[in-house]
Parts: structure tokens; C-alpha cells; sequence
């Protein structure tokens, strides 16, 4: 049975991404806590809720794109073609 | 606040939609005053309807209007909320007529490729249907998940692939209409529910489309089919400064590719508000001051082919490709952009809750350069006067119909801590939208693309803009609407009777 356990949920240490911007996971960005400190105090969101958030904002894209058309081509697949086109 | 209705108007309601069609709750009230639209929230009472309808026909719906001619009392019609005008703002008072119950699926003309559909229905549920018959709705607005067919006719609203598919306009063939009087009509192109092109009288459709609902309310609608596109292509690229990506802009636009679905360019001021505030945004070297975007739809091999022409014209500019997480990620955000995130800036640089406001124009593709300088420069006095407002930039995206070229939906989005308004930001916020107006038509441009002009600010310009056109306008509505029953107060259209 898998239980909830603090030090697995507590996020990493954020690292400065430029000025006001950190970031704690891969590919995912955070406004620096420095500049929640007057108006809007920045939550401690448990590693799981955090993943759950990114993973479900792709999920929607996917979802959403799903609605226009069947299948996407990527330009970097054509692009691959002009570059051996010459 | 708004003086309560009569009762025995209240009852004359319920005798036309049930109990269960009227309400006169304070929620079903006040949840109907706004839009996302700029509001002065801090005067929220001043535009809460005095009763709210949900009519299932549009036999209701005439009786509803019949019997607020009979007693002088404003209608103001509401389909998903969803306008960055206030067209569905009660500016009066009234009874609001929302007509979201009115959303089924009445008939897919196969043989001749049609949907007629009421006005409470939304393109992607409508979309979820079409789907399994292998068809396409593309009107693909912004709000393309709340947004509904009945607002879009109401507003003449723009489409984000208009350059393949075409706008609202465009793509309503023929519709059914309650007149201000209560008369029920057919509006399209001649007679018939599906006539594409008709040389018929007046061309009646167009001017039902776009009044805001100052000329009635839409019950019904036959829509265009286009086959479901096989494939969708989406490509980006980043540009160290702004008139490159202009250039590439117009190249790409011109390009003549039939699957080009439009164009977009995103400006310094919005690259950097990505960078700080869009939590999903991909960060970018230093060096990425602007962007461009194109979009293409269509059969599997004429995608292919025509990407191929468009990535030959980015490869001879001075951009480069950006990816295909941006690519694809981004152009999937577009179709569902009040997603937005709802905060912004302070002066000092701390993030306070603020929502998002859009301001578009149509500006000539070669005046998006000086328009971008000037509205950038209103919004910054603004800022410097209120610690309320924040910059997040300019789009422009391509605004023709069945073409890319011309003239460019341009916005600027400008976030609002509206919890802070007070008279004096309002006022000032209005004079601010009336110059960023006033700069589009300085420059040869329109009040709007796609949002309306009946907002506080720049309404004002509507008569500048139009000249003798507004004239006719107002002829127009003190005929169709003797007693001004329909959306009061609306477009300066109550100029009309005070001349009488």
C-alpha cells in the first residue's frame, strides 16, 4: 500500500532561471517566491499536486489540439526533408 | 440597484417560459452583469439586470420581447458571457434573455452541408458531434470552449484560421431572428436555409451580424460543414528584433498557401511577459525579442506540402525555428486562450492577482509598427499613474477571410487588479482605451477585428469612424426598434430618439 510521505512530497530547492524566474522541476517555471511576499503569498504545493497540475495542463492541450484534426506534422520533420532536399 | 420588476410583470414572464424559465435571485442577477470585458467592478449594481429569462423557443423569446414593448422595459440578450465588449452588459437595467437552453443539434443537412444548430450551442461541443460524420465547424475563437454560436453571430466574431476557413460572418450561412417589435424572420443570403450566394434584395444577413444585439435576438442558425481537416501543421519562430519578425510576418502571409490558417506575431513586451509571468512558457535566450507563428489545416499531403513552401520562406529570414514543444504546445494553447494566468505586476515588480484585458483594432500590416510604439507608450502613462495596471504585450494575427494578407486583428493585453478600481483609474482607463481607438483609426485601421466597439471609451469613435454610416445606423435602429427596447443605451444608439 503506498502511503503519503513528507520527504517525498517536499519540493527541491528552486534554481534562478533568469531575474524573477525559478524553477524546482524540469521544463516547469515558477515566479520567484521574492516577488510573493506583498499581495500573493506563494504556496508550498506537495511534489504530487505539482506534477499533477504540468501533467494536466498537457493532457488539456492534447485534448484541445484533438478537437482540429487528426494528426499533427512536425516541422522538424519537413525541415529534415528540405535540409536533404538541399 | 436596479428597482425590482412589477410583480405581475414578473408573472407575465412565467406565463411564457415556466417557473422554471425566469429568475429573480440575487445570483442568477448579478452573475449576469459582467463580461471579461473591462468593468468597473467597484460599480457593479449599476448594470444588474432586473430579471433573467432562459426561454427553450423562439416563440418565447418573441413574447418576451412583445411584452417588453408593451411595458417599456429593456431586453438585453446574453449567450455564453464570453465578449471582450460589453454587448451583453445591461447598461439600463432590464430583462436579460440568456439563451444558453437553446443548444441542441436541430439538423445535418449532409447533401448540402449544413448544421442548423440553436444559439446556445458551443463550437467544441458542436465540434464533438460533427466529428463522428467526419465535419468541421471552424469558427475558432479565443474562448472556442465557452463561447457560443448565438454571441458569435451577435458579435461578428474572428476566427483564429479565418485565413483558411473565414470568419463568423462567413461562415453562418442563414439565420433566425427575433426583431426588437417580436417578429420572427429569416436572415441569409436570398431565401433558403442554405443559399451560399444569392444576388436576392438587400443583403440582410450582414446587417444582423455584429449589432451587439441592438436589432434583435438570434433563436437559430445554419452553419457551414467544412470536412474535418486530416492533419493541422504549426511552426514558430524567434527573431532578436521586432521588424524582422514583421517581415516574415508579411512574407508568410503572402505566400498564397490555400492550407494557411494565419498568422501570428508576438511583440517584445509579450515575449517578456511570457518569460516572467506564463508558467508554461519555454524559456528562450536573451536574444528572443519576437516571434512568429503560422498555422496550416487541411488533407494530410496538401498540409505537407504547403508547410514545405512555408518553412522555405522562414528558412530565407532571419528567424529561427523555435521547436516543435513551442511549435505544437503553444498553437494548442491558442484555441483556449482564457486559460490566461490571472496575475501580474506591480511597479515594484510583486505579483498581485489581475485579470486579463484585451484591446484589438484592424491595423494595416504596415502601420503594425508605429501602432505597436504608440499603444505601448498609452499603456505605460497608465501604469505610471496607476499601480493597477500591467503591460503584457501585443499579438497581431492575420484578420482577412479566406486570405492572410491585408490587415491584422492586433491587440494589447493589459492585466487589471480590478479590485483596486476606483472613478478616477476607471475614467482614466476609458480616456485610454478611446486613444488606443483613436491611433488605430489615425493609422487607417478599425475600431475593432473582433471584440465590437460599444465599450466605454472607445463607443465614442464609433460615429468618427463610421460618418455617415452611423447616421444610417441610427435610422436603421429607431425603425427596426421604435421603442428601444433592444439592449438600451448600447453603441450610442440612443442618439436615435433624442432626435426625434
Amino acid at each position: 500500500m503506498l502511503g503519503f510521505r513528507l520527504s517525498a512530497q517536499t519540493p527541491p530547492p528552486a534554481r534562478p532561471v533568469t531575474d524573477g524566474v525559478v524553477s524546482r522541476f524540469e521544463h516547469t517555471y515558477e515566479v520567484d517566491p521574492a516577488l510573493m511576499t506583498e499581495h500573493v503569498r506563494q504556496q508550498q504545493i506537495p511534489n504530487w499536486d505539482f506534477r499533477r497540475i504540468v501533467d494536466s495542463r498537457w493532457e488539456h492541450l492534447h485534448w484541445m489540439r484533438d478537437h482540429f484534426a487528426d494528426q499533427v506534422i512536425a516541422a522538424s520533420e519537413l525541415l529534415a526533408e528540405l535540409e536533404a532536399e538541399g | 440597484m436596479a428597482i425590482a420588476l412589477e410583480g405581475s410583470v414578473v408573472d407575465e414572464l412565467i406565463a411564457i417560459c415556466g417557473p422554471e424559465g425566469v429568475f429573480t435571485g440575487r445570483s442568477a442577477l448579478f452573475n449576469r452583469a459582467r463580461v471579461p470585458a473591462p468593468f468597473p467592478a467597484h460599480r457593479w449594481e449599476d448594470h444588474i439586470p432586473q430579471a433573467v429569462v432562459l426561454p427553450t423557443s423562439a416563440e418565447q423569446v418573441s413574447e418576451v420581447v412583445k411584452l417588453a414593448n408593451r411595458h417599456g422595459i429593456p431586453v438585453v440578450p446574453r449567450a455564453g458571457g464570453t465578449g471582450l465588449t460589453d454587448g451583453a452588459v445591461p447598461l439600463n437595467h432590464g430583462i436579460l434573455v440568456d439563451v444558453k437552453l437553446m443548444n441542441r443539434i436541430i439538423e445535418i443537412d449532409h447533401g448540402n452541408r449544413t448544421v442548423t444548430v440553436g444559439p446556445g450551442i458551443n463550437m467544441l461541443k458542436l465540434n464533438e458531434e460533427l466529428r463522428r460524420h467526419g465535419y468541421f465547424y471552424p469558427d475558432d475563437p479565443a474562448s472556442y470552449p465557452c463561447s457560443l454560436v448565438g454571441g458569435r453571430i451577435g458579435t461578428s466574431g474572428w476566427s483564429l484560421i479565418g485565413a483558411r476557413y473565414g470568419h463568423t460572418r462567413d461562415l453562418v450561412v442563414s439565420f433566425e431572428i427575433v426583431l426588437p417589435t417580436g417578429e420572427i424572420i429569416r436572415v441569409g443570403d436570398g431565401g433558403g436555409r442554405s443559399t451560399r450566394k444569392s444576388s436576392s434584395g438587400f443583403q440582410l444577413k450582414h446587417l444582423f451580424i455584429g449589432h451587439q444585439g441592438t436589432l434583435g435576438i438570434v433563436t437559430e442558425a445554419t452553419l457551414e460543414l467544412a470536412p474535418r481537416p486530416e492533419a493541422e501543421f504549426s511552426a514558430f519562430f524567434s527573431f532578436s528584433d521586432y521588424m524582422g519578425a514583421h517581415r516574415l510576418t508579411g512574407d508568410l502571409s503572402r505566400s498564397g498557401v490555400a492550407t494557411l490558417g494565419g498568422v501570428v506575431l508576438f511583440d517584445e513586451m509579450k515575449i517578456a511577459y511570457l518569460r516572467r509571468d506564463d508558467e508554461a512558457y519555454i524559456p528562450q535566450d536573451e536574444s528572443v525579442r519576437a516571434v512568429v507563428a503560422c498555422a496550416s489545416y487541411g488533407n494530410a499531403d496538401e498540409v505537407r506540402a504547403g508547410a514545405k513552401r512555408l518553412l522555405r520562406i522562414a528558412r530565407a529570414s532571419d528567424g529561427s525555428y523555435m521547436g516543435d514543444e513551442i511549435s505544437q504546445g503553444d498553437w494548442w494553447s491558442r484555441h483556449d486562450r482564457y486559460a490566461t494566468p490571472q496575475h501580474g505586476r506591480t511597479r515594484d515588480g510583486q505579483v498581485a492577482l489581475m485579470s486579463w484585458h484585451c484591446e484589438d483594432a484592424a491595423i494595416p500590416y504596415t502601420e503594425l509598427p508605429a501602432v505597436r510604439e504608440k499603444w505601448h507608450a498609452i499603456a505605460s502613462d497608465l501604469i505610471q499613474r496607476f499601480d493597477m495596471f500591467d503591460d503584457w504585450g501585443m499579438f497581431a494575427y492575420t484578420n482577412g477571410a479566406h486570405k492572410a494578407w491585408g490587415d491584422y486583428l492586433t491587440e494589447i493585453d493589459i492585466g487589471i487588479w480590478e479590485s483596486r478600481w476606483t472613478d478616477e483609474s476607471w475614467a482614466a482607463w476609458v480616456d485610454a482605451k478611446r486613444e488606443i481607438g483613436r491611433v488605430a483609426l489615425e493609422h487607417g485601421g478599425s475600431l475593432t477585428a473582433c471584440h465590437g466597439s460599444c465599450r466605454a471609451g472607445e463607443v465614442d469613435l464609433v460615429p468618427v469612424e463610421l460618418g455617415g454610416g452611423f447616421e444610417v445606423m441610427k435610422k436603421i435602429k429607431r425603425a427596426l426598434d421604435p421603442n428601444n427596447i433592444m439592449n438600451r443605451g448600447k453603441y450610442l444608439l440612443d442618439q436615435a430618439y433624442e432626435e426625434e
